[in-house]
């Protein structure tokens, strides 16, 4: 069958010994939060304790995305690591706004303010 | 968009994941037709693929293949219906279930009360369940540029 997922391009950067970016480039919906899960756990897995999810480019994300990225800041602190959220557009900001998840999770403006808040 | 009166624009997708964004592009599209305004519009495509993923996340009926999505043009606003003909659940435990830190499948529902102007849940075990959507058209303030 033709791939009919959500057209999303998923980049990821290390930063340092243990930390990375991973930036999600298109849109995140129920479709694709599986392959967002996994390269963030691929991430994890290979020593990753400080993570920062760009979502400068995320044209769209709903409820199933912020559900991964829950998931994934569960997984950071039980291991004693952190995460932070770079440059989300309003679309996506208002999101997290009205979930109340703008309390839970730690919003920066940029990449670069981002990977300080993480290593502070 | 004529005025004359209701127009209904239905569309089947299978209850498969990849066709969620189908039912959100098609409901943006034609929110878009009408002149609600850009926000509208975003906040249209995102609670019909909130009540979308409802529907093919928390429904293990297997004999529940098919979503439909009524569209119904109104004067003056956007009737949008979720219809699966899943066993349905309580709205008020999803939602509770979101607030409660007991994890975040009932998020969807609290997005769309937010963004929606009317929102409810009729869970009913011979038709299934059906998340009703309202939003107010509010006109753009300059007609936007056609592609």
């Amino acid at each position: 069958m033709t791939d009919m997922s959500t057209p999303l391009q998923i980049k990821s950067s290390r930063e340092g010994e243990d930390a990375a970016v991973i930036s999600l480039v298109g849109e995140v919906d129920v479709a694709n939060t599986a392959q967002v899960r996994e390269a963030a756990l691929r991430l994890l897995a290979d020593g990753v304790k400080r993570l920062v999810v760009d979502l400068s480019a995320t044209e769209y994300m709903d409820s199933a995305g912020l559900g991964t990225l829950v998931g994934l800041l569960k997984r950071l602190k039980e291991s004693g690591g952190t995460m932070a959220i770079a440059g989300p557009q309003p679309r996506v900001a208002r999101l997290f706004q009205i979930t109340g998840l703008n309390q839970i999770l730690t919003l920066c403006v940029d990449v670069a303010t981002a990977l300080k808040e993480v290593s502070a | 968009m004529t005025p004359e009166g209701p127009s209904l624009v239905e569309l089947r997708i299978p209850r498969r994941c990849e066709f969620v964004r189908v039912a959100r592009k098609t409901a943006g599209a034609l929110a878009h037709q009408l002149n609600f305004t850009i926000h509208d519009v975003g906040d249209i495509e995102l609670a019909v693929s909130e009540a979308c993923t409802n529907a093919v996340e928390h429904i293990r009926d297997e004999r529940c293949a098919e979503i439909l999505l009524r569209l119904l043009v109104e004067p003056g606003q956007l009737v949008m219906e979720v219809i699966d003909t899943g066993p349905g659940f309580d709205p008020g435990k999803e939602v509770e279930a979101a607030t409660g830190g007991e994890g975040i499948g009932g998020l969807g529902l609290l997005v769309i009360r937010e963004l929606m102007d009317e929102m409810d849940v009729r869970c009913d075990a011979a038709s299934g369940t059906c998340v009703r959507m309202v939003k107010y058209r509010r006109e753009a303030a300059e007609p936007r540029p056609t592609k």
